[in-house]
């Protein structure tokens, strides 16, 4: 509420803090975006500009999996925006080769994905433009900004296909390739700046900024602006091992409070999180370089660096990280020569496990503790068992918002839902359930979940005998591989259940896939192809009703 | 019986269930939880599963949202306890692929599996099958496993006992269709409207029944513990007939001193020829007197205390037709097992391996033995294992495979007659640890025992992680029954030949205190024993505890200081 001292009259003070009292924190959120933006819109311009005699259109691309080449895209459009353009932006799942035949200006802004593999919403666009009959597109100007994860072998891949294919159908390059990798928010803003710079003057536009757009229809969450950058520090209220103390594996469920923080998740979003790098690894990093008492450095490394995945493009023996090269080295290293081997350490994401509307200011996370064994090292993933082994209840977590907004509950609450989610892949699936549950949706559920034993591995089994009792989940199938001589895994359940299956498709169900992207959704994909048909499949995913969150 | 006391619920179960179906194959399906609903895990008894959960998990499991870790039980029908290799060899694959890796050689002759989760549990039952085995009636309300003297080395007479066992097995056996249709082909025999139980009828007996078959001097499997029981007599080297035990039972229930563990009387002879009528009218006069509103009174032991023996004799004799002939003479001289090797009167050469509380968890030596295809495997009452009928020129061969896997290691007199129940962590009946906690209370013992020079001598010693009685506790010299954990009531004085219960000692002691109260009387024991005295018989004779004589006197003439 307004203090005495706000700078208005008592009257107004008072006709301000009786509407804002009546407002939900929903609107509240809303409502300060829209002052945020409206002061945005009506700042002082600066002097001399003259409006453009045209706004030069731009077409902003863009191939997502996780979202990080959307909201790239985004950011290029308010950028452009700023500078003039009459900027638009297209998602390749909607759009064909031949629709951007004809376009002036184009940016391309691609993630790879897997091994190498464009993204599941690409794909029939990768298809088409690799396809001989591919339209051409002489006359196009573009550039591409591609997105990948240096820990995969074919880094950038689809970018880099893209680029080439662009260039060989007769598309004018304007501004060379920049490969990011997860740190990509800097020199991708910094690309985009650059590269619409040049566009510019290859148009001979006059300098931009005369026009600024108001973006009323920016989400909540958008406003709540908590990024990588600057996360939000949201306390652990219940810190729970899932997986029994006889389990093969060690999954987490995490309750954070976000409560001030004005994270308006919906089902289906996640939750990056800034992780802390393991304190005895770092100090064999500093060991094996000599740097051991470089107190100021190990604070860096334990918050700033990825002191595992290696940046260089030799050839290294698999399974080998920063530590390896490191030790097999053993040789002494200035802070500059080993801050020059790291990449920044970046965010996690995690899917989110709750709906607001079932549990309020809240966010509840599934995190599986990644542990191997390499080289007679004992491997830890970086975030999972930060979260696992580190933090416990009143701890803080730093965590922003990361929408996935193609990942959602139809809009529709009497269409029948597929979702398929063993392991951690059944987090946004406890969301989804939390979610229908709360808004009273009626149309059917069916979950598939999988993992290693029944007795020690079924996550939240509690909550899914609770949501079949009371009728909201309609059908519950198990697959766990390693109860039995034979292995099993939901593919084989879902083949089982394929009558079923193919009923609810034809009652209008959506399909949900979440989980290992290797193997699981490989498999799946190929099952259900071999269940509904390739071509009804590929139908599915066109209209939105075969979605995946895979990792 | 007052007529105004209503059936306990279980009559219900049984009289709705369509002769043992319930729910159960519905249940099967349901992939949200381990278990069945609460009816069907009454009914599953009777297919020879119960459920249960993994106890040492039940603290931890509700914070992780997981339900109980449930798993089952799963129980063999094994009439007299033999089994040929090809069927261990099916029974150990069940327990390494299904089940927790281990089996259990029980009291009752028969093979436990334990830790089967649902998924597992038809398959479990499917590779039995496949093997000529199957677990109907091996639990519930039925004549349970019918169990027979092990004595493969007296071939003519082990053929005889054998065969009897197996004819009043078969005899009683439920004729619903249920089992195979449920476990094995899936089949709907019309819902068992049109099946009939011609001598169980659809509510089945008042509670559970078990029958025994002995045959002097060796009274191995305790036959006067049993509902019924038949003693063999012998004449030249051929059974003639049984003379007949009835109104035998081990379970109680701590507190309720109108409960309590009975030994059989003894009622007559029969000709062998009757014995499996005789089997089928004790069954009948129990399923019509017996008591089915409270379960804690419903064995034949209480119907005939309540009835009178003489009673109970006239209504069986009536049903039969013919009156009993006057029991033969009989003496028992033991109730053990011989461990180790024995020639047979055929010829061929028979291995008691010792077991330690019948739980096999190597099972690799016994798959080589098995793998050998010879002879037969027999499950004996003590929960140790028979390998029968090796020819004398194979017998090198055995006897190798022993020694390589370490099966035939020597052990002292206490522990060679110790007998354990499951108890925790699955017997949902445990109070107390039973067969984790036996062997290292026989290992202090056995320290004791040494130290006073009877570290050889056969002393019997049996625990149960509740009263129920699974390990016939009351017929132990010492006896221990679990009353909290750590906790145990001490029994002593049964006798060694298992006709003579034992009394209650100590009330609530743990370990040490059980050391403590044992030390001064095995070394009176040592000191001052009678020639061929034996420990039970002793303590009774030096004044420690009086003799108990009959069932309903089991509480009685204790010291004011255990009175409860």
């Amino acid at each position: 509420m307004l203090p005495e001292t706000a700078p208005f009259p008592a009257e107004q003070i008072a006709t301000l803090n009786r509407i804002i009292s009546g407002t939900s924190a929903e609107q509240r959120t809303w409502l300060s975006g829209f002052l945020a933006g409206f002061q945005a819109a009506n700042a002082p311009q600066p002097t001399g500009a003259a409006p453009p005699a045209r706004r030069a259109p731009l077409t902003i691309l863009f191939a997502t999996e996780s979202g990080n080449a959307e909201a790239l895209a985004d950011t290029a459009r308010k950028a452009a925006g700023k500078l003039g353009f009459a900027a638009r932006v297209l998602d390749m799942a909607d759009t064909t080769p031949a629709q951007v035949a004809g376009v002036q200006n184009v940016l391309v802004i691609a993630s790879t994905w897997g091994e190498g593999d464009p993204p599941q919403r690409a794909i029939d666009f990768h298809a088409a433009l690799m396809a001989d009959d591919a339209p051409r597109l002489d006359g196009v100007r573009y550039a591409v900004l591609a997105l990948g994860d240096r820990a995969y072998a074919k880094f950038c891949e689809t970018g880099r296909l893209f680029d080439e294919r662009f260039a060989a159908l007769g598309a004018t390059r304007v501004a060379e390739r920049i490969e990011c990798d997860l740190d990509y928010e800097a020199p991708a803003g910094a690309w985009i700046d650059a590269t619409l710079g040049t566009l510019q003057a290859e148009l001979g536009e006059p300098e931009a900024g005369a026009v600024i757009h108001v973006d009323f229809a920016r989400s909540p969450a958008e406003v709540a602006a908590w990024s990588r950058s600057r996360p939000f520090e949201a306390e652990v209220t219940e810190h729970i091992r899932l997986s029994g103390s006889r389990s093969t594996s060690d999954t987490w469920h995490v309750e954070l409070s976000l409560e001030g923080a004005g994270i308006a998740y919906e089902p289906g979003d996640s939750l990056g999180f800034v992780p802390m790098n393991d304190s005895a690894l770092v100090d064999a990093v500093l060991d094996a370089t000599g740097l051991a008492d470089n107190e100021p450095l190990r604070a860096r490394l334990l918050e700033q660096f990825d002191i595992t995945t290696l940046t260089g493009s030799e050839p290294r023996p698999d399974g080998w990280q920063v530590i390896d090269v490191l030790e097999a080295a053993r040789q002494p290293l200035t802070e500059a020569q080993l801050l020059a081997r790291l990449r920044p350490l970046a965010p996690r994401y995690y899917s989110i496990a709750s709906s607001r509307k079932a549990i309020g200011d809240q966010a509840h996370l599934l995190v599986a503790a990644v542990r191997h064994e390499a080289h007679g090292r004992a491997r830890s993933g970086v975030a999972s068992v930060d979260v696992a082994e580190r933090r416990k209840v009143g701890d803080r977590l730093k965590v922003f918002l990361k929408p996935n907004t193609h990942f959602r509950l139809p809009n529709d609450p009497e269409r029948p839902v597929i979702m398929i989610g063993p392991g951690t892949g059944v987090a946004p699936f406890r969301a989804f359930m939390q979610e229908r549950d709360a808004v009273g949706a009626r149309g059917r559920n069916w979950l598939v979940f999988g993992h290693r034993n029944y007795t020690h591995d079924f996550l939240y089994q509690l909550d899914w005998q609770d949501l079949l009792k009371r009728g909201v989940l309609t059908r519950l199938d198990v697959a766990f591989s390693r109860d039995q001589p034979e292995k099993r895994y939901v593919q084989h359940t879902l083949w089982d259940a394929r009558r079923e299956l193919h009923a609810w498709v034809q009652d209008g169900a959506a399909i949900y896939v979440c989980g290992d992207a290797n193997a699981m959704a490989k498999d799946v994909h190929t099952t259900l192809q071999q269940i509904l048909g390739e071509a009804a499949l590929d139908a599915l995913r066109r209209e939105g009703r075969y979605l995946r969150d895979v990792y | 019986m007052s007529a105004a006391r209503p059936p306990s619920p279980n009559e219900s179960i049984k009289a709705n269930s369509r002769f043992l179906r319930g729910t159960i194959a519905d249940g099967l399906t349901r992939v949200e939880t381990g278990s069945l609903s609460d009816d069907d895990q009454q009914l599953t008894k009777f297919h020879g599963i119960y459920v249960q959960d993994d106890r040492d998990l039940r603290a931890e499991r509700g914070r992780k949202k997981l339900e109980k870790a449930f798993i089952f039980m799963a129980r063999l029908r094994v009439p007299g306890g033999v089994l040929t290799p090809h069927q261990w060899l099916a029974a150990e694959r069940v327990a390494r692929e299904r089940g927790n890796g281990t089996l259990r050689l029980t009291t009752r002759q028969t093979i436990q599996f334990h830790g089967i989760i649902k998924s597992n549990l038809r398959h479990a039952i499917r590779g039995l099958n496949e093997a000529m085995l199957d677990t109907i009636a091996a639990c519930g309300d039925v004549n349970r496993n019918v169990i027979a003297r092990v004595n493969p080395w007296q071939s003519r007479t082990h053929a005889e006992v054998a065969e009897l066992a197996g004819a009043i097995g078969g005899h009683l056996l439920p004729k619903t269709r249920a089992w195979h249709e449920i476990w094995i082909d899936g089949e709907k025999h019309s819902g068992g409207e049109e099946e009939d139980e011609p001598i169980y009828g659809r509510t089945y007996m008042p509670r559970k029944f078990k029958i025994a078959v002995a045959l002097p001097p060796h009274n191995d499997v305790d036959v006067f513990a049993h509902d019924l029981g038949f003693i063999a007599i012998e004449q030249d080297g051929r059974i003639v007939g049984y003379n007949v035990v009835v109104g035998g039972g081990m379970g109680m229930t701590h507190g309720e001193a109108d409960t309590f563990p009975r030994t059989g009387d003894v009622i007559g002879f029969c000709s062998t020829g009757q014995a499996v009528d005789v089997a089928e009218q004790v069954v009948t006069v129990q399923r019509d007197f017996g008591d089915r509103s409270d379960r804690k009174h419903a064995r034949l032991k209480y119907t005939i205390e309540r009835m009178g023996l003489d009673a109970f004799r006239a209504e069986l004799e009536r049903r039969l037709g013919h009156a009993f002939e006057p029991a033969r003479e009989f003496a028992f001289t033991d109730n053990a097992d011989r461990l180790g090797w024995v020639q047979g009167d055929d010829g061929a050469w028979h291995y008691t391996l010792f077991v330690e509380n019948g739980r096999v968890r190597d099972l690799a030596g016994l798959h080589a033995i098995a793998e050998l295809d010879i002879g037969r495997f027999i499950i004996t009452p003590n929960q140790n294992l028979v390998l029968a009928d090796i020819p004398a020129d194979r017998k090198s061969e055995i006897a190798a495979l022993l020694q390589s896997h370490g099966l035939d290691t020597a052990v002292s007199g206490l522990r060679r007659n110790a007998l354990a129940c499951v108890a925790l962590p699955t017997c949902g009946l445990a109070l107390a640890e039973s067969e984790r906690y036996l062997p290292n209370l026989v290992a202090r013992l056995e320290d004791e025992l040494e130290r006073v020079g009877l570290a050889q001598d056969d002393i019997t010693i049996r625990m149960t992680g509740c009263p129920n009685g699974c390990a016939r506790p009351y017929l132990a010299e010492i006896g221990l029954v679990g009353r909290s954990p750590g906790l145990y009531n001490l029994y002593l004085g049964g006798a060694f030949d298992g006709t003579r219960m034992n009394k209650l000692y100590r009330r609530d002691v743990g370990g040490d205190a059980i050391v403590a109260a044992l030390v001064p009387l095995f070394r009176g024991y040592a000191e001052r024993r009678a020639p061929g005295e034996r420990f039970g018989d002793y303590a009774i004779r030096a004044g420690h505890i009086r003799a108990t004589t009959a069932g309903n006197t089991f509480h009685a003439d204790l010291p004011p200081e255990l009175r409860s």
